[in-house]
């Protein structure tokens, strides 16, 4: 085969053939699947973590159902990548067309040797990292490498953009699709490897030899080479290795004659850069959804539910598997469309069938394409401008284009050890995982020791993102609402992702509560300010997480002290409060009081800075304050309610204060008993007499005042009476405009305290309260006759929008 | 000296539509759908350029890219016109629709004056075809006394026929395209059994739209049915933008007669100011008020033009960056007064710093803030 690389000097003792490939390529697995079957190696190498090896027999078992995915995780106990003891984890996922899982199944079918040949994550992490550190940028985030995919260096440099310029296509991947996948199936072998060996020289030519270190391509090919050498040095005289097409030119120099030497001396002595104790490697079920490169997870060809059909198609010996599944695909979308929208005819499927082919033709492809199939829906379909109101054909095609098939492991898998803890202890509770009926179960978690235990198992799961089970009622303290509640009622459901879940944070730690630990852990690890801090806090103490609480506890102390954001401190002192209060129900053992003293005090040398509030503040504002008037009430809190006062009266002394903060703060001094009602009222009367604008803001100055004392409407009378003259000064328009804020100063009080407010200001107008509160007659006839409209309009309004 | 400001564009680019259409293989030519003068891809090549240069008649022709954006929607264009359904293109005012179908009319059909221009006033008449009375009195209603419309003259000759602005036509006035459009025959009650014109295959209809402006009209299920459509969306990048700016101004410089060529710094800065207005962020990540009036390319090429206008005849042939402030004033307060505070805004925030980080004429570019009022 010209395609291959036979190395002369070695060409008597072995033949190894390097076949370059694309991940998630059907053609491309189409033609590895040939060459396979005609060369008959007698071992097939590859590209793939070594260390994942055992997985192999799994991987390849007849109950595994692509799509899964090899789960790499390593937590770098020895600081050799970023220097800080950080958990990374990648994916490497298969789908039924990944010309590497084709490898595997092929050789396994053919009883050949088979393995993974390229470094382990961890090594790859640490050689990518080390040559980055010697003077090139790149993050040291844990999340900027999770796939183990590296397709993209195929797809991005300056030669593709000029090339996909030159051939007039959009993106690389209609390319793509226009040479290698549309007529690769109708091609020889030989023919479409030399071209896709052409285009991966190209490429890789065209990367700077920097990139190629940064990325540690260098070091993994370098140990690529050495296993395939190691494997010739074994006695395998037919060597077959399978690799991303951009490392074949790289392999291909390793493998030369003038290079072979110095690999074999390298694979004599190959060496690791990590701990291998460090990392592990599980395979999990994945889907299509977060196969498909365009949802932002793997690389490798996106349309993952497209692409499957057309490798059913060709499983099945389909003359044109593109025309198929185009036409299956204008279809189905079609018959989506309908039933969600219910305006599309046959007319216009017929019509985005044509509009396929046309193009095909114009572009002088051999079949319709995923972008055919996309204008085709794009034109036919989208009945007037395309915008978000009317995109919903294009999202239904992308759904299907995607496609929604998971995968399943066979029961030789390898379970990880945090899978076996929550099955242990959902068996020590009795919960079942062996069915996917979802369950309900209601937990008295303040009565019951094993309901209090079940409670916080389930909530370590939801705190590892696993979606077991959910909350549907209860105290939720995060958010503190529904504190009221002594019971909590659970749903939960097993089924494949759980597994997955589970898997994705192995990385953590071996049990559930290892994990949860973890995670924990690196959260404090971040900056975070005091509201986040509480908040974990607060979950921490839900999940009824001891040990931790200490560590957490002392991270919420150091934020309030380095967090100047007043709105933050305040969530934080909300939160620990609660804590405090519901302490003995949850049987903590922490005390919560030197905190809140801790918070007060930020709070009150950070009070000062609120007093020029925006509107959309204002609510918040007053919550904090209100807060920190009941926590300084306590006994032993003379001293800070002394400085709480001073700090309301030196902000009363800006006179660009909100207005309704200055209400809300005299309404706390008259509270207090630093203020009288006579004070408050000499206030109110300075806005009323002031300007224009100062008038209009009597409105929000009293919503202030009557979130904190609004018995002062009922005790001080003048003060009824300047509001009544307020509202005699304004004119109609103006009150329409100050309603809303009137409405919310009058919501604090009871419906019995509107109502002998109302009639005090009816007398001021001479007027009974009966007098307002009661309405004239209406005839018998008037009513029927509105009634009779009512219903008319109705029926005429159902008929024109039946939709409602 | 040119006798028409604006030629059509068969006349302007006549050898180059010759040459597409003789240089079209045996086998392109078999393609090419009846009665169109070349085949869909020498279409393509028309509008979206090519970079092999053709012969045609001992000359060399490089055919240059007339239409910038989109080349995907260029070709579902193409496809929509072969096949049975009109092609309606809408967007935003100012993102060149009109050329759109002026270049496929005069590719695929050799004229693009076959043309409705849609108004409040247009009526059924107007659409299908109308009487010349004197003749009609004289002869009675026969095809001579008949006047038709561009409609009438698509059907009759197969060739494209170009409805412009056709929301602005009343939504009745718009359905009497219905029956049209799906049987492809207009009656003509008039000249009895004679009264059907069948169209001729060729003939379909390439509408233009705008969604934006005021007193458009909506359309019905039915027409819209009739119809593919096609959204021009405004060009999203400042270089393509630029681009465009300096090949308009410097076509209209030419044709009339103004010695001056667009200067690229000031095509960047009028380009990045409209991308960055309508996108609602600046390349710095300020996030910015959109105004509410129509930003579109269009307008950005008529701002550089005025400027370039009062440089040649009042400014010794100098392009002065304070009379390009004033003429973005006049284009963006015609709707709403509160664009220019948000234009001022912008003004003060973003170029602001792009001066004081880039200087030069951005620097120029901030200081005839003056003239925003």
């Amino acid at each position: 085969m010209e395609t291959i690389l036979r190395s002369e000097e070695m060409a008597e003792i072995a033949r190894i053939c390097l076949i370059p490939v694309r991940h998630h390529s059907p053609a491309c697995a189409f033609h590895v699947k040939k060459v396979i079957g005609e060369w008959k190696p007698d071992a097939v190498l590859v590209e793939g973590p070594d260390n994942a090896n055992a997985m192999i027999p799994v991987m390849v078992h007849g109950d595994t159902r692509a799509p899964f995915a090899i789960y790499y995780a390593y937590h770098d106990k020895a600081g050799k990548i970023s220097g800080q003891q950080e958990h990374y984890k990648c994916y490497y996922p298969f789908l039924d067309y990944s010309p590497e899982l084709v490898a595997l199944r092929e050789a396994h079918r053919n009883m050949t040797c088979v393995s993974f040949i390229d470094l382990s994550y961890g090594d790859i992490l640490y050689a990518s990292h080390v040559n980055c550190r010697e003077g090139q940028e790149r993050s040291g985030n844990p999340e900027s490498m999770e796939t183990y995919n590296d397709d993209y260096l195929l797809t991005r440099n300056a030669y593709i953009t000029r090339l996909c310029e030159k051939t007039g296509m959009r993106s690389f991947e209609e390319f793509w699709e226009k040479y290698f996948e549309l007529n690769g199936m109708d091609e020889d072998s030989d023919v479409w490897f030399s071209h896709l060996n052409t285009y991966c020289a190209l490429a890789r030519e065209n990367t700077p030899e920097t990139e190629l270190e940064m990325e540690g391509c260098l070091a993994r090919e370098r140990h690529m080479a050495a296993r395939i050498v190691q494997k010739v040095q074994g006695g395998c005289r037919r060597v077959l290795v399978v690799t991303g097409g951009f490392h074949t030119p790289g392999l291909r120099e390793l493998l030369s004659a003038e290079k072979w030497q110095e690999t074999a001396a390298y694979a004599k002595s190959i060496g690791q850069y990590v701990p291998h104790e460090d990392e592990s490697v599980y395979l999990m079920p994945y889907t299509m959804e977060a196969a498909d490169a365009l949802n932002g997870y793997a690389s490798g060809m996106p349309y993952t539910g497209f692409y499957q059909k057309i490798w059913d198609g060709i499983a099945s010996q389909v003359q044109k598997p593109y025309e198929e599944a185009v036409l299956d695909m204008i279809v189905s979308s079609g018959k989506e469309l309908r039933k969600q929208e219910g305006y599309l005819s046959t007319y216009d499927e017929i019509c985005a069938w044509q509009m396929a082919q046309g193009l095909c033709s114009l572009r002088g492809k051999p079949q319709p394409g995923a972008y055919e199939l996309q204008d085709a829906v794009l034109s036919s379909y989208v009945k007037g401008e395309y915008n978000i109101a009317s995109d919903m054909p294009v999202r239904i095609l992308r759904q299907l284009m995607t496609g929604t098939g998971s995968g399943a492991l066979c029961t030789q898998a390898d379970v990880p050890p945090i899978v076996l803890d929550f099955e242990k202890q959902c068996s020590q509770f009795g919960i079942r995982t062996n069915t996917t009926l979802e369950k309900e179960v209601v937990f008295s978690i303040f009565s019951s020791k094993k309901h209090r235990q079940m409670s916080m198992f389930f909530h370590r799961l939801v705190f590892l993102k696993t979606p077991f089970a959910v909350r549907v009622k209860g105290p939720d303290l995060q958010r503190r609402v529904d504190r009221n509640l002594v019971r909590e009622v659970w749903k939960y459901k097993y089924h494949a992702q759980v597994y997955a879940a589970l898997i994705d944070v192995s990385v953590y730690g071996a049990t559930v509560e290892d994990a949860v630990m973890g995670i924990v852990e690196e959260q404090l690890g971040r900056d975070i300010g005091a509201d986040s801090a509480a908040l974990l806090l607060t979950q921490v103490f839900e999940m009824g997480m001891e040990s931790q609480l200490d560590k957490v506890y002392g991270a919420v102390q150091d934020a309030i002290l380095q967090d100047a954001d007043f709105y933050s401190v305040a969530d934080a002192l909300k939160s620990l409060l609660m804590m405090e209060e519901l302490g003995v129900l949850y049987e903590s053992r922490m005390e919560f009081g030197a905190l809140l003293r801790q918070g007060v005090r930020k709070l009150l040398t950070l009070l000062s800075g609120i007093a020029r509030i925006r509107d959309e503040k204002l609510d918040e504002s007053m919550e904090a304050l209100k807060l920190l008037y009941r926590i300084t009430g306590r006994k032993d809190y003379e001293t800070e309610r002394e400085d709480f006062f001073e700090a309301l009266e030196r902000m009363q002394g800006d006179t660009q204060i909100h207005a309704g903060l200055n209400g809300c703060i005299h309404g706390i001094l008259y509270g207090g008993g630093r203020e009288s009602a006579h004070e408050v009222g000499m206030v109110c009367k300075g806005y009323l007499t002031g300007t224009r604008e100062q008038l209009l803001q009597t409105a929000v100055f009293f919503r202030g005042l009557f979130f904190a004392a609004r018995d002062l409407l009922l005790i001080e009378k003048e003060l009824l009476g300047m509001m009544d003259s307020f509202l005699g000064e304004v004119s109609e328009d103006e009150f329409m405009e100050l309603l809303p804020q009137l409405r919310m100063a009058f919501a604090y009080f009871t419906p019995s305290e509107t109502d002998k407010i109302a009639g005090r200001a009816a007398a001021f107008h001479q007027k009974r309260r009966e007098d307002i509160m009661e309405r004239e007659e209406i005839l018998p006839e008037w009513f029927s006759y509105g009634k009779r409209l009512d219903a008319y309009v109705w029926d005429r309004m159902s008929r024109a929008y039946p939709e409602g | 000296m040119q006798e028409i400001i604006k030629p059509p564009v068969e006349v302007r680019y006549q050898k180059e539509l010759e040459a597409l259409a003789s240089t079209d293989s045996a086998e392109e030519r078999q393609k090419r759908p009846e009665n169109w003068k070349m085949s869909p891809k020498a279409v393509r090549t028309f509008i979206l350029g090519s970079e092999k240069p053709i012969e045609y008649e001992g000359s060399t022709y490089l055919i240059q890219k007339k239409y910038f954006g989109n080349d995907a929607l260029v070709e579902r264009c193409i496809v929509t016109l072969a096949g049975n359904r009109g092609l309606m293109l809408v967007g935003e005012p100012g993102t060149a629709k009109t050329m759109l179908s002026e270049l496929l009319s005069a590719a695929i059909s050799g004229n693009s004056k076959n043309t409705i221009q849609g108004t409040a006033g247009t009526t059924e008449d107007m659409i299908k075809y109308s009487w010349n009375y004197a003749l009609l009195l004289a002869k009675g209603p026969t095809r001579e006394a008949l006047v038709p419309s561009p409609l009438y003259v698509g059907m009759e000759k197969g060739i494209l026929t170009r409805f412009e602005e056709i929301t602005r036509t009343p939504a009745e006035i718009q359905d009497s395209l219905i029956s049209v459009l799906s049987d492809k025959v207009l009656n003509i009650p008039e000249l009895g059994d004679d009264g059907f014109l069948f169209a001729r295959p060729g003939f379909n209809v390439i509408g233009t739209a705008n969604t934006r402006d005021k007193g458009v009209n909506e359309m019905s299920s039915a027409l819209k049915r009739r119809f593919n459509f096609e959204t021009v969306m405004p060009v999203n990048k400042v270089s393509l933008e630029k681009q465009i700016i300096m090949n308009e101004v410097n076509m209209l410089a030419r044709e009339s007669h103004v010695d001056m060529k667009a200067d690229e710094d000031v095509a960047e800065l009028l380009a990045t100011t409209y991308h960055e207005l309508r996108e609602g962020v600046s390349s710095y990540g300020h996030r910015i008020d959109k105004p509410n009036s129509v930003m579109s390319t269009a307008e950005a090429v008529s701002v550089y033009y005025q400027t370039m206008l009062t440089g040649y005849y009042y400014g010794d042939g100098h392009l002065d960056v304070e009379c390009l402030v004033q003429n973005l004033v006049g284009a963006i307060s015609k709707e709403d007064k509160d664009d220019l505070e948000k234009v001022k805004g912008y003004f003060n925030t973003v170029i602001r710093d792009k001066g004081s980080k880039e200087g030069g004429i951005w620097k120029q570019y901030y200081e005839a803030r003056k003239w925003l009022k």
